[in-house]
């Protein structure tokens, strides 16, 4: 109720992805960032898009650009992004994959 | 602009005076958490709330009228109950209303402003509303409502002014996040460490 006041596009993220990866917890990650971690939590549901400058913060604490953790857009699987969408099977997309994690 | 937002400095947290880290561990004590887990709940705290306000207005304004000295005893009672649900939606809304803005972060300050715009509305609705009733009374010659004092009206406008925001802060709160599984990780680890 009352989302329109606030939020007219749905901001993707997978915050909660990456913060399970690196077994950081919301409140350790809000105190980084200056946020309640409650925000934490409301971004990672999608109940909050977060201004430019708290995302750009976040994406500075996990160093990762910031369009790895928000899209407008929904993101793909990472094991999609990973070994591509053919699966297993798939040479080509496996040595792809490859060369973009070299990267 | 980075916002304190925790007790401990950090950015502009240095400005944070000890009365503000205070209020922040009271306003963020995890006890009121089951109370506003649910919108149930929540509606529940809030009406709650409402109805004793309406009781200790009530209570207060018999006795000034009727100067009946046994009320003092219910409205001890319902003053104490009203402080202790007063606490409770403020702790609720993570003292969204009571902490001051430089302890609040963007989200808790856009969840602020929105409470605000919609409490201004409903209490110029009540508002509007009482005056209605009033005119309508003069109109229909009643000669306005002799049995309330205009300093009684004064009175309970003010209490809806002024209570309004932590109402309807209380009814737009959201449910907590689930809980944190690296909270889980980081406690297992110090039992290990411990």
């Amino acid at each position: 109720m009352y989302n329109f006041l606030y939020m007219s596009e749905q901001v993707h993220n997978r915050l909660a992805v990456i913060r399970a990866e690196r077994s950081v917890s919301r409140k350790q990650l809000a105190e980084a960032v200056g946020a309640h971690y409650q925000t934490i939590g409301h971004i990672e549901r999608g109940q909050y898009n977060p201004s430019l400058d708290l995302a750009l913060r976040i994406a500075e604490y996990f160093e990762l650009p910031v369009e790895v953790l928000f899209a407008l857009r929904p993101f793909r699987p990472l094991s999609d992004e990973l070994y591509g969408p053919q699966g297993h099977g798939n040479q080509r997309d496996r040595q792809d994959s490859a060369d973009r994690g070299a990267r | 602009m980075t916002q304190p937002t925790t007790e401990r400095a950090f950015g502009d947290a240095k400005k944070a005076t000890k009365y503000d880290r205070a209020m922040f561990r009271v306003m963020n004590d995890a006890a009121v958490r089951p109370a506003f887990a649910t919108a149930g709940r929540r509606r529940a705290v809030v009406s709650a709330h409402a109805a004793l306000t309406v009781a200790t207005l009530t209570c207060t304004s018999l006795l000034y009228v009727r100067d009946t000295a046994w009320l003092v005893a219910p409205l001890a009672v319902l003053l104490v109950l009203w402080v202790v649900a007063t606490g409770m939606l403020n702790g609720g809304t993570r003292g969204l209303l009571e902490l001051r803005t430089r302890m609040l972060d963007e989200r808790q300050r856009a969840d602020r402003d929105r409470a605000g715009a919609v409490a201004h509305r409903a209490a110029t609705a009540l508002l509007a509303a009482a005056a209605g009733v009033f005119v309508l009374a003069e109109a229909v010659g009643a000669d306005g409502l002799p049995g309330v004092p205009a300093v009684w009206v004064l009175v309970y406008a003010l209490a809806a002014v002024w209570l309004m925001p932590l109402w309807v802060a209380g009814l737009q709160a959201r449910d907590e996040p689930a809980d944190d599984f690296a909270d889980e990780f980081q406690d297992g680890a110090a039992d290990g460490a411990g």
